[in-house]
């Protein structure tokens, strides 16, 4: 057994701080404030190389591993949860691509992506479906050598800032079983009928963009669709592995730069005459939130490792994402406790994780939803 | 054109720290790239984007645990990396210039580069000197402080600007082989792209004791000795005049200029 990380992984968390103290720390309550894109960010992150780390080095990326994402993904977030959201969605949906892709789609959608030239975005979820995905009703129809598509997505992730986006779409309403007839379908937000509405006033990750996406009538060429015609769900499910872990290593970093603020606060402030990280009541949360955060950690590495290896891991990709995004949000509740009515506004970092934190329990499957999938799995129920 | 690039891994400290005995204790201590170092190596990865360098070798003296800190000149795009180091190395608290100095010449005479940047100084010790000293003793042309370089080079010939004392500047011709110092703010440096993190990975990095350069253990002693390191006690000065900014503009103006804040 091997729990250390290799010296190129300790210099990608170092390269990364550094990127993240200078380019993210000073801007991001402004971003969060004005709920605006991170633009300006994004551009030197991507000449970094942190968008799309994880495709392949053929296509332009870095080639990075799943353990390796979840470090950046981890330093990222421990920083500012929006801009750090903005960068790591820039390949939202490629996944899909990368895996069941034709070459002629690889090089089409992965290159400028992993270039920092084109933003992605995986569109799921509809207004009438959420936890529940079978019920997608987007449709799509074929005419000729096109798909049209009708429908409506919400909640997209880069929605009004993405250049195209993976789109699940009904192929086949009369496909036996629920979980058949739903294909993957790239739709580029240049097409005639689509558009997009940004959605404000969101609790938190405000400077990621999310919006609902209207398809009237999109016709896009078939050479979109994406691996097999009416299989997008075994294709799909495929990624919840990677996808799950990669929001499980979001609330460890959420949780650890949680903590590091309010270890940094408690030694600054000073109240009946001494520091307060001198009483035991805010040595025990700041003990408290260091050993939640590793034992988060831990759970995350192990399943991006086995990602990594191969192996299929259901239950423990659902473990870490569960317990990691609530551990971030029991940290940063902790942490605005100890700011004491300084964590109660923005001068602090820790306001901003406290309402960032959230998310992580909802969007890639709510907490509830995966507890029911590591109960099944243990019942042996299948899905 | 080849260029060796000097580095070095420093000592960074926390904001606040304890000194014991004639160190900061190790607590309080981390370690990074010498700023200025970054700079340098900015410069000469730069020149060789431009087509101007051919090879961009680093040197650093240092024992195993500053490659780490080494390997992120190679992410950021040098070739190869020197790092010498010495069991004489290992006891010894204080390496002064002379000693950087007859090192590093041995690497300059191995190397034999046309241009050797250095950082001004370094942020833990600074000497200021490695740079400039190691140019007299391999008998090159030097230049301290440049803070811009042309990158078009005429023949032989580096163009370069320096900072001079009180916000003067001085264009020099410099002809090479030469070794310039360079100071902060002469280019932006990159982040390490995670590619070039990867390939660094696979760069090499070659290790040599001081038996492989010919230099002798000697080299080693220092004539310097630290004798204490203290805090000084800062004292804050606050001057309020009382009146119109009209009034009261002039005079701020000359204490600006007098406390050598404004030109
Ligand atoms: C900021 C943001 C960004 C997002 N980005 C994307 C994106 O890029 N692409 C995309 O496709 N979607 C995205 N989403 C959507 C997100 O994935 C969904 O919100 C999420 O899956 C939950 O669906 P829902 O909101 O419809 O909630 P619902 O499914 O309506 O759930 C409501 C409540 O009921 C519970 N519940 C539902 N079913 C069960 C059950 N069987 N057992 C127990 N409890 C249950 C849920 O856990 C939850 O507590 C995003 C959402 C947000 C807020």
């Amino acid at each position: 057994m091997e729990f250390g990380l290799s010296e190129e992984q300790q210099q990608i968390r170092e390269e990364v701080q550094r990127f993240a103290e200078n380019e993210i720390v000073p801007v991001a309550e402004e971003y969060d404030t004005e709920e605006k894109y991170p633009h300006d960010v994004i551009d030197k992150a991507a000449e970094m190389g942190l968008t799309g780390s994880y495709i392949p080095i053929d296509y332009g990326g870095a080639g990075y591993s799943i353990l390796d994402t979840a470090i950046i993904t981890e330093e990222l977030f421990s920083y500012d949860p929006g801009i750090a959201l903005s960068i790591v969605s820039t390949s939202f949906g490629c996944e899909a691509i990368m895996n069941f892709g034709t070459e002629d789609q690889k090089e089409r959608f992965l290159e400028p992506v992993a270039m920092g030239e084109k933003i992605s975005g995986a569109a799921i979820s509809e207004p009438d479906t959420g936890s529940d995905v079978s019920s997608v009703s987007t449709r799509a129809e074929k005419d000729g050598d096109e798909w049209v598509i009708n429908g409506n997505k919400m909640w997209i992730t880069n929605g009004t800032v993405g250049d195209f986006f993976v789109v699940l779409c009904k192929t086949n309403p009369d496909a036996q079983g629920r979980y058949n007839g739903f294909s993957q379908i790239v739709v580029e937000s240049d097409r005639d009928g689509f558009s997009a509405e940004k959605i404000t006033g969101k609790l938190g990750i405000r400077a990621s963009d999310t919006a609902e996406l209207v398809f009237d009538d999109v016709r896009v060429p078939e050479e979109n669709l994406v691996g097999t015609k009416d299989a997008a769900f075994m294709q799909q499910m495929q990624f919840f592995d990677e996808t799950r872990t990669a929001v499980a290593a979001q609330g460890v970093g959420i949780a650890k730069g949680a903590t590091r603020a309010a270890l940094e606060y408690a030694q600054d402030r000073e109240q009946f005459g001494q520091s307060i990280s001198e009483f035991q009541a805010i040595q025990h949360k700041l003990a408290e939130m260091a050993t939640d955060t590793e034992a988060a950690r831990n759970l995350t590495y192990k399943a991006a490792w086995n990602v990594d290896q191969g192996n299929d891991i259901t239950k423990l990709a659902s473990m870490a994402k569960e317990y990691a995004s609530r551990i971030a949000v029991d940290v940063a509740d902790e942490a605005v406790q100890i700011h004491g009515g300084a964590g109660y506004v923005n001068d602090f970092p820790v306001e901003r994780l406290y309402r960032d934190a959230k998310i992580t329990q909802i969007y890639e499957g709510t907490s509830e939803i995966q507890k029911n999938v590591i109960a099944r799995e243990m019942l042996g129920k299948g899905f | 054109m080849k260029i060796l690039v000097t580095v070095k891994e420093v000592a960074t400290v926390e904001d606040e720290f304890e000194i014991e005995g004639t160190e900061i204790a190790d607590q309080y201590l981390g370690a990074d790239l010498n700023e200025w170092d970054d700079y340098a190596v900015e410069e000469a990865v730069q020149l060789q984007e431009a087509g101007v360098a051919d090879e961009v070798v680093t040197v650093t003296i240092g024992p195993e645990d500053c490659e780490q800190t080494i390997r992120q000149a190679l992410a950021k795009g040098a070739d190869r990396a020197v790092r010498v180091w010495d069991d004489s190395l290992e006891g010894v608290d204080l390496l002064d210039v002379n000693a950087k100095t007859e090192i590093l010449s041995a690497v300059v005479e191995e190397e034999d580069p046309d241009l050797i940047l250095t950082g001004v100084q370094a942020g833990d010790d600074s000497f200021g000197a490695t740079g400039v000293s190691l140019a007299e003793e391999v008998g090159y042309q030097w230049g301290a402080v440049v803070n811009h370089l042309e990158h078009e080079f005429d023949g032989d010939v580096a163009s370069v600007r320096r900072e001079l004392e009180g916000g003067v500047e001085e264009l020099t011709d410099i002809e090479l082989p030469a070794a310039l110092t360079i100071q902060t703010g002469i280019n932006e440096p990159r982040y390490a792209s995670l590619r070039g993190i990867r390939q660094a990975q696979r760069k090499e990095l070659d290790v040599k004791n001081l038996a492989d350069l010919d230099v002798d253990e000697s080299a080693v002693d220092s004539d310097l000795e630290l004798t204490d390191m203290y805090e000084p006690e800062s004292e804050s000065d606050v001057t309020v005049w009382e009146g119109s900014a009209d009034d009261t503009a002039a005079e701020l103006g000359e204490l600006l200029r007098d406390k050598g804040v404004a030109p």
